[in-house]
């Protein structure tokens, strides 16, 4: 009991520390490869800490549900967060919620996050929360079978599970399901956490903005709050695609050295990721809002394959 | 207690109900008493008949006797009534909600005073909450067929209260005429049984599809399937449901959306799972494959229409699908004989049914409380009310995050006993079939997400930003009888969600009795805290605790409000507007608005015909006026049924050749007749 | 029979048809031409390792030669020719094809199901890697399909190309290590002879019609 709180609380500090540095990363070595100095690595703590020191405006035309929207995201976020598996198999809150859980926890994040976009009656906050929805409608499809396609393979749902199935034998690591979910995953990713092709997540002009657009009328601790969630979940589905598809150097005991080495994989792989994350966002171009079915429709068909692959390649 | 008290408490909640019918009538005259009396004796009769269900659920596990609503003196005609724990648990759905919906009504109907008459109202609504309960709970085939008739009956008769209005008036009658077309499927189904046993009650229909032979079966599978989907609301029957489920009074749309169109899934289940056997796989892959349909085009429908009860009536249809993807799930696994699966997703689909039960109702109450204030269905000239029927607003969001499947709600808890039931599936049998269970998983996410999508748009354009009209903007909260319905509901909802190991429990005679299995011990893991999906490493999900967790991890942002936010102040200004002063209504966001781009990635389903026409004095670049019109038509409507119509009225033209007018052809077809019958005779 | 790495080997070949597969769906929606050029030569380059890996693990040397074969032509020279040709057209986007790109991804899924379905009966006779049969019969389908999904000629000539590709596939997986030498060397040089007919009566369409849209060449009529 008491070294389940102490995982619980570890886990959680871990979340909230590692989550701005992943979000600095990226936004760093983005503007490295465009040939730019860039923002410091260690730039989002400290616009954190100054949105939270700052007052905030808040529209005259909100309701309750503007004030509250903030706390439900970021409380939904970490709770997801505490669902998946970081450093050791088992994640704190696993009997709690598996896979399905955790993307029902994101959903309903997401549900409020456009409600509070649509609250202060901008037209801004409409059309992110409209383009928004859309979005990740067509995009559960393909999220839904990739996951559905490890699970099937691991036999539950359960996170800790898919991640123990994925350490064993049968999972192997160049079978081609996995290839095909990963990359279906990928551009889930991509899709969910607001990156180029999909979203563009530095702009601030109507045409090109989703995220940014429902959050425009947001100001001091609620936007500190809401930009960190964003980060958080950016942070968990990276980690959801590092430790269940290459399950390398996860701990399976409690002990500080074991923990130690996990938590250097764990920001190896997040960081390979990220780069990647970066790859994709320097070489492509943002893609037109209504090209990003395609995408998306190409992501289900991966993750299709990725299921015809289980029997396909017995 | 002895056993007879649940069929002693359901005789009691049919009295009521009768005596609701007659005190409504007699006081015809005076309004007040007429509510009272009549919306007062179904709040009695449904606690009666809530408690009834649970006793026959609980404590006398399914072994509740039977009586006979009157001696009647036609063989074969015998009007039994039985508390099994299927209809236990169906007159349960309908006992909660004429409960609540009653307790709503003795607010709502205040706005008919002096309008239309209260008394006739209130007698429809008591009758047909009888004749409802007697559809559950009618043990023989006859008996069931009139309940049936006389729920039709009386839900035309709601459906029509205000006929004044054109729009009404065609809700009704085509309500009427496709019940009665799946009326006529199941009398034909009825008499398929009747040839196979020999008798009209239900226990002698008791697994006699063994008996049947396979032609025979397949062909009371379909006018079965026909029958109860019309009633339900399945795609391609459901067109009638959009059309009057809007129309009625609000609470009445509440029981028409809420627990008629569970008869059908009644229906449904109790001829597929009691009476027919083990059923051969394409049984399964066709309800599987109806559901899916059904779930993904009833969402997409959904989004595009702005009519809020319209919205709201769509997503029946949704539901209704989601509920017969369960089912048709668990005839899979009768078929490879995988009794404990069968019974998860059987209890996935009736879980699924009741929690659609309650949204479904709650959101048709909000939607009333709103039609009640601003005088109109019409989501692009509300908003704002937030600030002005908070409470009202609370529900209705209560009720949206529900049918978002989004936790800690119940319409989480029965999508995940789906999921679950449909992931596991995937290992039961070989052959290619098996690919369906993922796929309609995948189209079951789609759905969801789509669902909130439609909500974000139902709840932000209704109650959030700015009114959008004069009637919005001096909107009044609802009645306390009103709020306290929908506070009823939002405590199910709660309930339902927070609880669910619990509420498993009642189902274990229902299960029993239909698959022989009783799941709930093994659906629950460390001591009732988590649901789990009957597999020893299967993932398992708490909603209590998560709800718990999240009101622990409310202390993290307050802690750093204390370390940094502690000076800040915050203040009220204007919406960010370009700088442009005045933000007016008209530049949010409208609810066509929102679902644009989902009207324009689905253009293929949707065909959607704009017109545009502008008035112009010198030249069409400077146009004095310009009228823009999008208009969508159900492609089922457009596709099959005015093609249906078309040739109907076509071949009726031809025969109407026959009736010629004179006296002379009359007598030689009276004397063709005869000769052929002399004839065939021989 | 099997030496143990074979195991190894059956799971690369296995990652790299299914690599093959995907490439093919890229195409199906990929508008730009010289991105098609370049993803055809990457999936060349797959066969070309796929018959390697086979040479290698199974010691049967004339499948070497197909590698190498497969490696010069189809890798580099084919892909340079149509590159070539494709700057001297300046033209390098391909119109809209005849079904959209949703629809189109979709259809090629149902192939992709068609093919194992096909490829069933069969799966007792192949000695290599798992199901590459379904793989080739589905490359052979999508490649049609991109075929007449496509109005611009060069588009139509790699689709050709990747139905090639497949039946190569097929002809690795099903038969003893490949066909004899001359069947494979007297399949690709005809291959080659027509592509590279095909450019020259490309540009011959292009300079006639100003366009490379096959739809135009409607003359032959009866």
């Amino acid at each position: 009991m008491k070294s389940q709180l102490l995982a619980l609380i570890f886990q959680l500090l871990l979340l909230l520390a590692l989550a701005p540095l992943l979000s600095g990363c990226v936004k760093n070595w983005k503007s490295k490869l465009q040939n730019r100095r860039g923002p410091r690595v260690w730039q989002p703590y400290f616009d954190l800490a100054k949105f939270l020191c700052k007052d905030m405006v808040i529209s005259e035309h909100a309701s309750w549900i503007f004030r509250a929207m903030p706390y439900v995201l970021f409380i939904s976020t970490l709770l997801a967060g505490l669902m998946m598996p970081m450093l050791s198999a088992s994640a704190p809150l696993s009997l709690f919620g598996d896979a399905l859980a955790f993307v029902g926890l994101l959903a309903l994040g997401r549900f409020f996050l456009a409600l509070g976009g649509l609250d202060p009656a901008s037209a801004f906050g409409g059309m992110g929360s409209s383009r928004e929805m859309t979005i990740s409608a067509i995009a559960e499809p393909a999220l839904m079978l990739a996951i559905f396609t490890v699970a099937i393979a691991a036999g539950s749902t359960n996170l800790s599970q898919m991640l123990l199935a994925a350490q064993g034998p049968t999972w192997k690591l160049i079978n081609p399901a996995h290839v095909l979910a990963f990359a279906a995953l990928f551009i889930v990713l991509l899709a969910e956490t607001g990156r180029i092709p999909v979203d563009n997540p530095a702009t601030h002009l109507e045409l090109t903005m989703i995220h940014e657009a429902m959050i425009l009328e947001y100001s001091g601790r609620y936007l500190a709050l809401i930009e960190w969630s964003a980060s958080i979940k950016q942070l968990v589905l990276m980690a959801l695609l590092a430790n269940i598809f290459f399950p390398v150097g996860v701990a399976t005991d409690w002990t500080a050295s074991s923990l130690g080495l996990s938590l250097l994989w764990f920001l190896g792989k997040l960081f390979a990721l990220a780069a990647a994350v970066v790859l994709v966002e320097t070489t492509n171009a943002k893609l037109r809002l209504f090209r990003v079915p395609d995408l998306l429709s190409a992501a289900f068909i991966l993750a299709a394959l990725a299921l015809l692959s289980t029997f396909l390649f017995q | 207690m002895d056993s007879l008290s649940s069929v002693l408490l359901l005789k009691a909640a049919l009295c009521i109900y009768g005596v609701g019918i007659v005190g409504s009538l007699a006081a015809l005259r005076r309004e007040r008493i007429a509510n009272v009396v009549g919306f007062g004796s179904a709040t009695v009769a449904a606690v009666c008949g809530i408690l009834a269900a649970v006793l026959a659920l609980t404590v006398e596990q399914g072994l509740g006797g039977s009586f006979e609503l009157w001696p009647s003196l036609i063989p074969y005609v015998k009007l039994t009534v039985k508390l099994d724990p299927l209809s236990a648990f169906f007159v349960l759905i309908v006992s909660v909600l004429a409960l609540a919906v009653s307790i709503y009504s003795f607010g709502y109907v205040r706005g008919f005073y002096g309008r239309k008459n209260v008394g006739v109202l209130g007698a429809f609504y008591n009758a047909l909450l009888l004749a409802t309960t007697l559809v559950f709970t009618a043990s023989n085939a006859f008996f069931f067929l009139i309940a049936w008739e006389i729920m039709a009956l009386t839900a035309y008769c709601l459906i029509s209260f205000e006929h004044e209005k054109a729009e009404t008036r065609s809700g009704g009658v085509l309500f009427f005429i496709m019940s009665h077309i799946g009326t006529g499927c199941l009398i034909l189904g009825f008499l398929l049984l009747f040839q196979a046993s020999g008798d009209y009650s239900f226990d002698s229909f008791r697994a006699v599809g063994h008996t049947m032979s396979p032609a025979r079966r397949d062909a009371a599978f379909l006018l079965f399937l026909i029958g109860f989907g019309v009633k339900a609301g399945i795609v391609p029957l459901h067109i009638w449901l959009p059309m009057a489920h809007p129309v009625a009074p609000s609470n009445a749309s509440a029981l028409l959306s809420g627990v008629l169109i569970k008869t059908g899934i009644y229906g449904l289940t109790r001829v597929l799972f009691d009476f027919m056997g083990t059923p051969p796989n394409w049984w399964g892959v066709t309800v599987l494959t109806i559901g899916t349909i059904s779930a993904v085009l009833g969402v997409l429908y959904a989004l595009m229409e702005h009519d809020l009860k319209r919205l709201l009536a769509y997503h029946s249809i949704e539901n209704i699908g989601i509920i017969l993807m369960g089912l048709g799930a668990a005839l899979m696994f009768l078929h490879t004989n995988h009794p404990v699966l069968a019974t998860l997703a059987l209890i996935a689909g009736l879980y699924h049914t009741i929690n659609h039960g309650i949204f479904k109702a709650l959101l048709f109450l909000g939607a009333g409380a709103v039609l009640h204030s601003t005088h109109t269905r019409n989501m692009e000239e509300m908003g704002g009310l937030i600030k002005r029927m908070p409470k009202t607003a609370f529900c209705f969001l209560i009720g949206a995050v529900a049918i978002s499947a989004l936790p800690p709600l119940n319409g989480f808890i029965s999508e995940w006993l789906t999921y679950q039931s449909l992931l596991q599936g995937f290992g039961t049998t070989g052959s290619l079939v098996r690919l369906m269970f993922p796929l309609s998983g995948a189209m079951l996410a789609l759905t969801g997400a789509l669902a909130a999508a439609c909500f974000v748009k139902a709840f932000g354009v209704t109650f959030l930003a700015q009114p959008r009209s004069e009637h919005a903007a001096h909107a009044r909260e609802a009645s306390p009888t009103m709020i306290l319905g929908m506070g009823l509901f939002v405590a199910a909802c709660v309930f339902l969600g927070l609880f669910p190991t619990t509420f498993l429990t009642l189902f274990d005679p229902l299960t029993q009795q239909l698959t022989g299995q009783q799941l709930s011990a093994q659906l629950t893991v460390a001591n009732g805290l988590a649901l789990a999906n009957t597999q020893a490493q299967g993932g398992t999900v708490s909603t209590l605790s998560i709800a718990l967790m999240g009101i622990c991890l409310l202390p993290v942002p307050l802690v750093l409000w204390l370390f940094f936010g502690r000076h800040a102040r915050t203040r009220i200004g204007p919406t960010w507007d370009c700088g442009l002063r005045g933000l007016t209504p008209h530049m949010e966001y409208t609810a066509t608005g929102f679902s644009k781009p989902i009207r324009m990635i689905f253009k293929a389903l949707f065909r959607p015909r704009r017109e545009v026409q502008r008035e112009y004095d010198y030249s069409p670049y400077f146009a004095t006026t310009i009228r823009f019109e999008s208009h969508i038509e159900e492609a089922f409507v457009t596709s099959i049924y005015r093609p249906l119509n078309r040739a109907i009225l076509r071949l009726s033209r031809r025969m109407r050749a026959l009736q010629a007018g004179s006296i002379q052809a009359y007598l030689i077809y009276i004397f063709i007749t005869l000769l052929l019958l002399l004839m065939f005779a021989l | 029979m099997n030496p143990p790495q074979s195991e190894l080997a059956s799971q690369w070949i296995t990652l790299l048809a299914a690599g093959m597969l995907v490439i093919q769906l890229l195409m199906v929606v990929q508008g730009m031409l010289l991105a098609n050029i370049r993803l055809f030569a990457l999936q060349s380059l797959m066969l070309a390792a796929i018959a390697a890996i086979i040479a290698y693990f199974h010691n049967a040397t004339h499948v070497y030669w197909v590698a190498v074969l497969t490696l010069v032509g189809k890798v580099f020279f084919l892909p340079w020719l149509l590159n070539r040709l494709v700057r001297r057209i300046q033209i390098h986007q391909e119109i809209e094809p005849m079904l959209n790109s949703t629809a189109s991804m979709l259809l090629c899924g149902a192939f992709t199901l068609l093919g194992y379905i096909v490829a069933r009966p069969f799966t007792t006779l192949e000695r290599i890697g798992n199901n590459t049969l379904a793989i080739a019969i589905t490359l052979l389908l999508t490649g049609f399909f991109l075929m007449f999904n496509r109005r611009k000629a060069i588009t139509q000539v790699l689709a050709l190309l990747t139905v090639e590709n497949g039946v190569m596939l097929a002809a690795i997986a099903l038969t003893t290590y490949g066909m004899p030498l001359v069947v494979e060397l007297g399949i690709f040089f005809d291959v080659m002879v027509a592509v590279m007919v095909l450019g020259i009566l490309v540009y011959r369409i292009r300079e006639t019609f100003a366009s490379m849209d096959v739809s135009k060449l409607s003359q032959l009529k009866g």
